[in-house]
């Protein structure tokens, strides 16, 4: 394995991830605060484990599953999720939808808790099981990432590693700043991410169609350029068109 | 089972944000596998048309995003 194909894997997988751990450390960390670290505990152990089983049951099956059809199948997802991603950031970018705000997160969870400050057993449960989904959905949102990233070329362990740095880097500055972690430009980020994702969602999925991209790997960074263009001329053109309209 | 929903629901929507997109995306997939295959054009034929199509798309995804709905 070429050291840049890996580190492509690592830093894909890792920035992709870190959105998704602050996002669920951020409903995590609103569970905690309102009642207590104990539901919100729970509420990640059991997420966490429930996480590690549907990793256990994907790992074997994906091993049986030709090379061809893995690639095509999680290009084409890693395509439209980059995609997806990529237009909002781009919208965003240009002002036509609002930023999305960890700050505001935290606070739609603090409220939901404040309205039902009259059952305390129930709310517990409610805490608990609202750190279990966050952790769970942003969990599998990780997993996708790292088997997207990974499972086309046997890059799992560079991958899995960089998702992990994520974790860990997220867990370090919480523990550090015990707040939202709003200071994270979410939007670039997230802009990055889209990038990524949908350079190798091309690339995969040419791969799996059977084509032979030129430069191989270092094809990757050419589409990734182009989409990084294509973004910021979107977003370009909708500041202007959204402005002509205002 | 509300959860089991949710979780589907969230599933999807990584992939389908905007259903148009989706689709078109899923089109010009469909329009490069049956060029490459059944037609016998050029593969990196195919992936040209892959990659200008993705990048077409987006731009023109964002941009009707862009336009007030009506």
């Amino acid at each position: 394995m070429a050291w840049s194909t890996a580190l492509t894997a690592v830093s894909a997988a890792f920035l992709a991830s870190l959105v998704e751990v602050v996002e669920a450390f951020t409903i995590v960390l609103a569970v905690a605060t309102l009642r207590g670290w104990r539901p919100a505990a729970i509420g990640t152990t059991v997420g966490l484990t429930a996480l590690a089983g549907v990793v256990l049951l994907l790992g074997p099956l994906l091993a049986r599953v030709p090379i061809t059809s893995l690639q095509l199948t999680i290009g084409v997802l890693l395509l439209l999720f980059g995609l997806g991603w990529l237009r909002k950031a781009s919208l965003r970018a240009a002002g036509v939808i609002p930023l999305h705000d960890e700050e505001a997160i935290f606070a739609e969870t603090a409220q939901l808790g404040s309205q039902q400050q009259r059952v305390h057993r129930s709310l517990q449960w409610v805490a608990g099981i609202t750190a279990l989904k966050a952790v769970l959905l942003e969990g599998l949102e990780v997993v996708f990432i790292v088997i997207a990233v990974g499972a086309g070329r046997g890059l799992l362990l560079p991958a899995s590693l960089g998702a992990l740095a994520a974790c860990a880097l997220v867990l370090a500055a919480g523990a550090a700043v015990h707040r939202p972690l709003s200071r994270v430009p979410e939007n670039t980020l997230k802009f990055g991410v889209g990038v990524m994702l949908s350079a190798f969602g091309v690339f995969w999925t040419g791969e799996g169609l059977g084509i032979p991209w030129p430069g191989q790997d270092l094809a990757l960074l050419l589409f990734a350029s182009l989409f990084l263009a294509a973004g910021l001329l979107g977003s370009s053109l909708a500041r202007k068109l959204s402005l002509g309209f205002a | 089972m509300t959860m089991l929903k949710e979780l589907a629901a969230e599933l999807i929507g990584m992939f389908v944000v905007e259903r148009r997109l989706t689709i078109s995306v899923l089109a010009i997939v469909a329009m490069v596998a049956s060029l490459v295959d059944f037609i016998g054009v050029a593969p990196l034929l195919g992936g040209a048309a892959l990659l200008l199509g993705s990048l077409t798309l987006l731009v023109e995804s964002v941009l009707r995003g862009a336009r007030p709905p009506g």
